[in-house]
């Protein structure tokens, strides 16, 4: 039995007074996942980030987070999610102790754990020494770290981040990327919204490509570093057979991408590659370089785009 | 403690701003002082006018724009989303902001209501309490229909696709209100209504006729206007759940009719029976639909969700989509009909044809209303609504009266001369209008066009 998603999202319309911006968008995320959400400007991915915090209602269809009906209870899903829209505001006025106190009281945690929960939210986004400052003090990069922190310090099971990479200089890019990653590695289930594909590379599992309001390509797919679905090898064959495709199915080898004399294979999870090359050998294969790859989301990008 | 209301606390009522409104207090009851230093009777009844000023200038107007702007800061301020995605629940999130959001006008207003009681149990005033209670229940009054506004101005602008304002939805409030209390004060209304009672209620003298009996003017007012003020209260709440992804069945919103109805065809029990007082009751009603249709968000994927789901019998989906002007359009239908039910024997007898007309004359203007507000660029459907109305009523009514007098005017509004003509008029244009903007509202065919995402 798999383990039910912990974002499903089902044949969601979405309609603007004159104009639709979703059109039956339908996809699953799992636990765990970081999934970056890419597109063109316009695509519809803040619509559809919006649908699923339970911000805007979808004209169609359903979406489920953490097993919960946006819907038929959006509070619920309020509670479960953490969500940081593109254009965020912070109340410029409080401190940045009573900004996270309030973020944390305001979304159910009780007045014990609050202290604890403050403190535990700076210190991921390495503020602990600016409690005290006025949130309109802080630098660009130190408020996005502050709107971040607001919306992790009620430790909510999933995160939706809408371009949070936007107007960041390279090292707060660096520092949201490991925030991320040390995230997702506490099991928060992450979904990152950009048409900037290099600032999603470093941390995603997964990809969604949206367009025109539509899931494009083969909806959710492996991509970007963080990516575990199996071995990727860069090869290059001597004279390669006009069965090639066939030959590796034979050995369990999927090639993914044929770009003139070099192919991209996919091996399976957990597969060793010494044992690879002894397997492209034993089957006749002349391999004349190997290289062992990293699928970028680049790649998965243009991948989805020429399907 | 309420988060909101102590987040608001932080902002509104620090200890330096709380200095800064202190001293300025001391500055205006020390003035007060100096100037009657010489009075025979006292500095004290000078502070308590000034403590009422005080009192008003604070709670009304101040606290007013306070609570309204507990809203719209957040939206300015890009944090409105943030605090939608709260765990709080509605009412928290009013009564926070509420008090919050006026928390140091509440405290230099009580201030000025200090005074004012001290001075006034010094002179011996009579109905202090009244007086109090009265004034307390109208700064509560005034500042949830700020709120209110407020949050009926986000939504319309979040339907229309513009920046937030309640300075619209407060602008109508209160002409809507100045032309009714006008209307309701004015002598001439009074003795054709048979409410002169009325007039005692805005004075706050003598005695009030209400509900087959008479009451003190003065006690009368506080109790209702109090009542009034819990309803503008639930108001905030009912919007606040609205603005926070909850529904709200068509409830409170009928039920508050029904008491709009029984409070406005009170005054004429006594004096001109139940016929009259439902007839009174249905033209408050009737009124109401008239501030909903423009209160209500110009919203077409919403309407056509309701009518997606009558269509298919989905009534448990469609009815907290179901458009606000629905439930007093019915309401006062019924209670026309009750009206002529009951009009056997009674000194008014309601004409049925006009009556009749009234309702059809309302389904147009709703119909009107629907067709300029929910057009492809709603942002001045407000203004196009009110003046193609104006000039229905108007140059219509003046083309009428000029082609054939009374008969000719009674085609453009519903005139007791040509009841009958008024009536086929009302429908004949009703189902024009209702056509158009069931064309409009693209009923038969929902778009499919990609869209550009308007940033929110």
């Amino acid at each position: 039995m798999t383990a039910a998603p912990m974002i499903d999202v089902r044949g969601v319309v979405y309609d603007y007074p004159t104009a639709r911006a979703l059109h039956g968008v339908s996809f699953t995320v799992e636990a765990g996942a970081v999934l970056a959400m890419v597109g063109p400007n316009g695509a519809g991915k803040t619509t559809l980030l919006r649908c699923m915090a339970a911000l805007d209602n979808a004209t169609e269809g359903e979406i489920t987070v953490a097993g919960l009906d946006t819907r038929s209870d959006p509070r619920g899903v309020h509670a479960a999610i953490g969500y940081l829209p593109d254009f965020f505001g912070l109340y410029e006025e409080l401190s940045v102790r009573q900004a996270l106190t309030y973020a944390a009281r305001s979304r159910g945690m009780s007045l014990a754990d609050t202290p604890g929960a403050v403190d535990e939210a700076a210190g991921r986004v390495q503020l602990t020494d600016r409690l005290e400052m006025r949130a309109g003090e802080l630098s660009r990069g130190l408020k996005q770290r502050l709107a971040i922190a607001q919306t992790i310090v009620h430790r909510p099971r999933v995160l939706l981040l809408d371009e949070p990479a936007a107007g960041l200089d390279p090292e707060a890019r660096r520092s949201l990327s490991d925030l991320i990653l040390r995230l997702a590695g506490e099991g928060m289930t992450i979904v990152v919204s950009s048409h900037i594909l290099a600032e999603l590379e470093d941390y995603s599992t997964r990809m969604l490509m949206i367009r025109d309001g539509a899931v494009a390509g083969g909806g959710v797919v492996a991509a970007g570093s963080g990516a575990r679905d199996g071995l990727r090898v860069s090869v290059a064959f001597t004279d390669p057979p006009e069965d090639l495709a066939e030959r590796l199915a034979a050995i369990g080898v999927t090639l993914e991408r044929h770009d003139g004399d070099e192919v991209l294979l996919l091996a399976p999870e957990g597969e060793d590659d010494a044992a690879l090359l002894a397997r492209l050998v034993g089957a006749g294969l002349k391999v004349r370089a190997f290289q062992p790859a990293r699928r970028t989301l680049e790649d998965a990008y243009l991948a989805e785009v020429a399907r | 403690m309420n988060p909101e209301f102590q987040r608001n606390l932080w902002l509104e009522a620090a200890p330096r701003r709380i200095a800064w409104a202190g001293v300025v207090l001391l500055l205006i009851y020390g003035a007060a002082v100096a100037l009657t230093r010489n009075n025979p009777y006292g500095a004290l009844p000078a502070l308590g006018g000034v403590g009422a000023v005080v009192f008003v200038a604070c709670a009304m107007l101040w606290g007013a724009r306070a609570s309204g702007n507990s809203i719209l800061a957040e939206i300015a301020d890009r944090t409105w989303d943030f605090q939608r995605l709260s765990a709080l629940k509605p009412w928290a999130m009013t009564w926070g902001k509420l008090l919050g959001g006026s928390s140091l006008a509440w405290i230099c207003a009580l201030t000025g209501l200090l005074m004012m009681i001290i001075a006034g149990a010094a002179s011996r005033v009579e109905g202090l309490a009244t007086t109090a209670i009265f004034m307390l229940a109208l700064a509560v009054l005034l500042q949830a229909i700020s709120l209110g506004a407020a949050l009926i101005g986000v939504r319309k602008a979040r339907a229309e696709g513009r920046t937030a304002r309640a300075s619209g939805v407060l602008g109508g409030l209160i002409i809507g209100a100045i032309l009714l209390s006008w209307v309701a004060g004015s002598a001439g209304f009074q003795r054709g209504m048979g409410t002169e009672g009325f007039g005692a209620l805005f004075s706050a003298n003598g005695l009030v006729d209400w509900g087959g009996r008479l009451w003190p003017a003065a006690g009368f007012r506080a109790v209702a206007l109090s009542l009034f003020a819990a309803w503008a209260v639930v108001g905030a709440w009912r919007l606040m759940r609205l603005e926070l992804q909850m529904q709200n069945a068509p409830v409170v919103w009928p039920a508050f009719l029904i008491f709009l109805a029984i409070f406005a065809g009170g005054f004429m029990l006594r004096t001109q029976g139940l016929t009259a007082g439902l007839a009174v009751g249905s033209l408050v009603v009737a009124l109401s639909a008239y501030a909903a249709a423009f209160a209500e968000p110009a919203d077409r994927v919403r309407i056509r969700q309701f009518v997606q789901f009558a269509g298919k019998g989905d009534l448990a989906r469609a009815a907290p989509l179901t458009p606000a002007p629905l439930a007093p359009l019915l309401i006062a239908t019924l209670l026309v009909l009750a009206a002529f039910a009951t009009s056997s024997g009674s000194l008014i007898a309601p004409e049925l044809g006009q009556a009749g007309a009234l309702i059809a004359f309302l389904l147009r203007d709703l119909g009107v209303i629907a067709l300029f507000r929910l057009g492809e660029r709603p942002q001045r459907g407000d203004f196009s609504a009110v003046v193609a109305l104006g000039l229905l009523y108007g140059v219509g009514g003046v083309v009428g009266w000029t082609v054939g007098r009374e008969t000719g005017g009674a085609m453009f509004a519903p005139l007791a001369h040509a009841p009958l003509i008024s009536l086929v008029s009302g429908l004949v244009q009703a189902a024009v209008v209702w056509t158009l903007a069931a064309k409009r509202l693209g009923l038969s065919a929902p778009p499919s066009a990609p869209a550009s995402v308007p940033a929110t």
